[in-house]
């Protein structure tokens, strides 16, 4: 993006700041527009599996406001993701909620269980943290089996997805796609105007220095516990969606290897940056299926190797790998 | 109202081991008050307490304000603003982020004034805004750690060995600005410092520490008259 050509080291500095943000909102455009476009250019299939990736993308998100920004760590993503994608069924299945509103439901039950697990969790670093999401992970789901009346147990609920309206002349696939995209693009609006806000930089001083923030005003367990509620309630409205895009929940779709596949997906993508979710979202989406492929027996040992590959060709993630390599362009004009 | 800084029967230490065993020490408001003594002696320890990052027991006054028993980030938002040892920058984050987190406690406009004032002392900060903190060298880090603690416009400003590391013509440029803060501001200031003769040049007060006591007080001339703080710790001209 930034050259550190002589042209651009002759700009003042606010000229040069504000041509590199044109830059990056050119970008935004011209990649929302691609997004717009898709769907009419594609299979019903393919336009499926991309919703799928905005809808890991909106977890992700989330995942990053957590690990990235605020320094901690969560091996229990998905079972909040679980939760709200199990909130938006049993309003729809139960009570027969339009559609939309499940939305800010499911997202505020998973908020809210987020700040009760949040409380006592983040009193915990590092390993002691990873330990106990997981134990979020593991528990959560089965916990959810236990409420067949409300939740269908093992069987699951099977739900009717959302319906295009006669106006917009779209398909189902293409309508679930832009319900998914709206709600992925207000996530991304959220976390990026969150981020340069004062909380933001509170997060990130708390994941650079505790104890310097600490000394500054910054309230460690405050923001730590409001990081993991937000990351929560991501998870939660991804969930919601991934409800209406699939149309069934079961217990079986949220075991704990989603939760590692996406703690995995972020970290090769890219902590601590907006484009990280996204890329990693195509990692969770794509790359057990291709282990699947390569390897039947072992998937397992093939995600792993994939994993290693990356991280040692791109420390910093896809993200920065990507970073790096649109830098290197200028440099050589 | 005044606004002295009074400590008295301070204990402090780390899980069960107790480092200060009863320190009692004055600074007026507006003064300020240099710490000496060998390593180890409890220095670092002593700003701790006072910012609330160590157990302690015993009284630290500010003012009206007990501090004793307050987590940091009430301390802080009491008006006391430390640097501690080591700087505590945020590496990644830009200089201006920085600053700028340095008045978390604070809202509202007057941040960017307090922004042009930083920048009136430290013209460098300037020039490097958008640039990571954590490419800064030595001197412009500790720089920031010090621009940081006075957007916090703080009532009382704590020092660790602001020298640590700095060439000694940037060192006596710092500790330069730390007295024309002191002046301008009436910001009360505790350094620790192992350069006494630095220290003792800005304050008008000093303590020796010793394996957590207070072993000689006195104005800075007395301190800087006694022999044996001579042969200890003014053992070099810089
Ligand atoms: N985090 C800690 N946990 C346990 N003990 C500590 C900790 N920090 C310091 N100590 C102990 O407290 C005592 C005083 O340490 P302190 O850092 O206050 O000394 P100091 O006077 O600042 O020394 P220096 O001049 O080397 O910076 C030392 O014996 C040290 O081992
Ligand atoms: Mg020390």
């Amino acid at each position: 993006m930034s050259t550190t050509g002589t042209t651009e080291a002759a700009a003042p500095a606010p000229v040069r700041q504000r041509r590199r943000l044109d830059r990056r909102w050119a970008g935004l455009a011209l990649l929302l527009a691609a997004a717009v476009y898709a769907p009419f250019q594609l299979v019903p299939f393919h336009v499926f599996q991309l919703t799928m990736v905005l809808v890991y993308a909106v977890a992700l998100l989330g995942l990053n406001l957590l690990v990235g920004h605020a320094g901690q760590i969560s091996l229990g993503h998905g079972a909040f993701f679980a939760v709200g994608a199990y909130a938006s069924a049993v309003l729809l299945d139960r009570w027969d909620l339009p559609y939309p509103l499940t939305l800010p439901v499911a997202a505020a039950v998973a908020f809210l269980l987020g700040l009760a697990l949040g409380v006592p969790a983040m009193r915990l670093r590092g390993l002691y943290l990873a330990l106990v999401t997981l134990a979020i992970a593991i528990f959560l789901v089965p916990l959810l089996k236990r409420f067949e009346e409300l939740t269908g147990g093992s069987m699951g609920l099977t739900l009717a997805k959302p319906q295009p309206p006669a106006w917009s002349g779209l398909a189902e696939d293409q309508w679930l796609y832009f319900l998914t995209l709206a709600v992925a693009v207000a996530a991304f609006l959220l976390a990026a105007s969150l981020l340069r806000s004062r909380v933001g930089r509170a997060l990130h001083a708390v994941r650079d220095n505790e104890i310097a923030a600490e000394v500054m005003g910054v309230r460690l367990s405050f923001y730590k516990t409001l990081a993991f509620a937000w990351s929560a309630m991501y998870a939660g409205a991804a969930g919601c969606v991934y409800t209406w895009v699939i149309g069934f929940v079961s217990p079986d779709s949220f075991t704990v290897n989603l939760s590692i596949t996406m703690l995995a997906g972020l970290v090769v993508g890219g902590l601590g940056s907006l484009a990280g979710p996204v890329l990693g979202a195509l990692f969770v989406m794509f790359v057990p299926s291709i282990a699947q492929d390569v390897n039947d027996a072992a998937p397992g040992v093939i995600f792993g190797l994939l994993i290693i590959v990356v991280m040692y060709v791109a420390p910093t993630g896809l993200a920065g790998l990507a970073g790096r390599l649109t830098r290197k362009i200028p440099r050589k004009e | 109202m005044s606004a002295d800084l009074v400590v008295e029967d301070l204990t402090a230490g780390y899980g069960d081991a107790q480092v200060l065993h009863g320190l009692r020490l004055t600074v007026r408001e507006g003064e300020v008050c240099a710490i000496l003594g060998p390593n180890g002696a409890g220095k670092t320890t002593l700003l701790r307490a006072l910012s609330g990052m160590v157990r302690t027991r015993g009284t630290i006054r500010l003012g009206d304000a007990a501090l004793t028993g307050r987590p940091p980030d009430a301390v802080a938002r009491l008006g006391v603003a430390h640097v501690p040892e080591g700087r505590g920058t945020f590496m990644p984050l830009t200089v201006e982020e920085n600053l700028r987190l340095g008045a978390y406690v604070r809202r509202g406009p007057d941040v960017e004034t307090d922004l042009e004032r930083v920048y009136a002392y430290f013209p460098v900060l300037r020039k490097r805004l958008k640039q990571a903190a954590g490419s800064l060298s030595g001197g412009e880090q500790q720089m920031l750690a010090l621009g940081r603690a006075l957007m916090l416009r703080p009532r009382l400003l704590l020092l660790d060995e602001p020298s640590l590391g700095l060439a000694p013509i940037v060192t006596r440029e710092l500790f330069g600005i730390v007295r024309t803060i002191n002046e301008e501001e009436r910001t009360t200031v505790v350094v620790v410092e192992q350069n006494a003769h630095l220290a003792l040049g800005v304050a008008q007060q000093a303590h020796v520490l010793e394996t957590g006591r207070i072993v000689l007080s006195g104005t800075a001339a007395q301190i800087q008259a006694d022999e044996q703080v001579a042969r200890s710790y003014l053992g070099y001209r810089v």
